[in-house]
């Protein structure tokens, strides 16, 4: 096996043993290499060195700081909440269903166009009968005189 | 544009925050917290300024919820905030101060570390003789190398997840890793 070490995808083999993330029998056979060659000893030596830059604990306020700039920029911003429920999606759809409830409350409220149109047909009849009425009378009252 | 991928359960959780759960992005935080400050630390390699980073970076994911979009991994996102911010960061404190002595800062976490373990007066500074000469390395590596070799050494991103934190295709990626280890053996051969 040629110097791993030389090319990219030696190299990408190699990052992959050194990180564990091949199989049983690749990872043997890389291990086999690296015993023979000192180009790969060297990578391999570098990347645990890099196990040496250790980091600090993240520290124990972290969370209740970040929760405290959260809330002091909700504070900064009110419309940040409405801008919040117009995102959710079942306002566009609570808006339509109350757009609908209305037209359709409008159409059955008493005074509504169909009780209009009863009302109308009512009144002519009403009037038509007070017409009636008023011949009958109008003819009585004409025998009487004759 | 980004294709919509089938979201991961963090880009779900993601999502409920959009809804309005704020329990969500507890969640998401208990499991980012740690590795966005570690990645950020040994980018600006001083605690304080990568814990204030790691509060931008977790503020500018709350700010973004209203429109998240699952469009790639959420890690992938979140790297992406990451490293833009870190990356302003370094510009900002390079344009205001000029390069800083590493040896003030050393003064931080890490050495706390290393004296939880009880070592000798001896022992102890050939540690930090050796992280002073990695940390050198580290920084040394244009920006690029350095966030690539960070991500991949450290945060186990794959290939994809980091060419997609760096704009930059998957063999771009490789070719980039390959040419920071390179420098990196190059550097710390004598460590060896």
């Amino acid at each position: 096996m040629t110097c791993l070490s030389e090319n990219e995808q030696g190299a990408e083999l190699l990052t992959g043993y050194l990180s564990k993330a091949l199989d049983a029998a690749r990872m043997a056979e890389l291990g086999r290499h690296i015993q023979e060659c000192a180009d790969c000893r060297g990578l391999a030596s570098v990347w645990q060195r890099l196990d040496e830059f250790a980091v600090p604990e993240v520290s124990l306020g972290f969370d209740a700081r970040l929760y405290a700039r959260i809330a002091r920029e909700e504070a900064r911003i009110p419309s940040s909440s409405w801008r919040r429920w117009l995102w959710r999606p079942v306002a566009p759809l609570a808006a339509a269903a109350a757009v609908v409830a209305l037209v359709l409350g409008f159409l059955h409220v008493p005074g509504g166009p169909d009780s209009a149109k009863q009302a109308s047909n009512v009144e002519i009849e009403q009037v038509a009968q007070a017409v009636d009425d008023l011949d009958l009378l109008t003819s009585l009252a004409d025998t009487r005189e004759r | 544009m980004e294709a919509v991928v089938a979201p991961d359960r963090d880009a779900q959780l993601m999502l409920r925050v959009r809804q309005g759960d704020d329990t969500s992005f507890g969640m998401l935080l208990e499991r980012h917290r740690g590795p966005v400050v570690h990645f950020l630390y040994r980018m600006v390699q001083n605690q304080a300024v990568s814990e204030e980073l790691a509060q931008e970076v977790f503020l500018r994911v709350y700010r973004s919820r209203e429109t998240y979009e699952p469009t790639a991994k959420f890690t992938t996102w979140l790297f992406r905030i990451a490293t833009h911010v870190a990356l302003n960061s370094i510009r900002d404190r390079k344009k205001e101060k000029g390069h800083e002595s590493l040896d003030e800062e050393m003064l931080d976490g890490t050495e706390r570390q290393v004296a939880d373990r009880q070592p000798t007066v001896e022992q102890e500074m050939v540690h930090e003789v050796k992280l002073r000469e990695v940390r050198q390395a580290i920084e040394a590596l244009p920006a690029k190398q350095r966030v690539a070799v960070l991500m991949h050494k450290y945060e186990g991103l794959d290939y994809a997840q980091i060419a997609g934190v760096l704009s930059c295709s998957e063999s771009a990626i490789k070719s980039l890793l390959f040419r920071a280890y390179e420098a990196l053996r190059d550097r710390l051969a004598h460590m060896a």
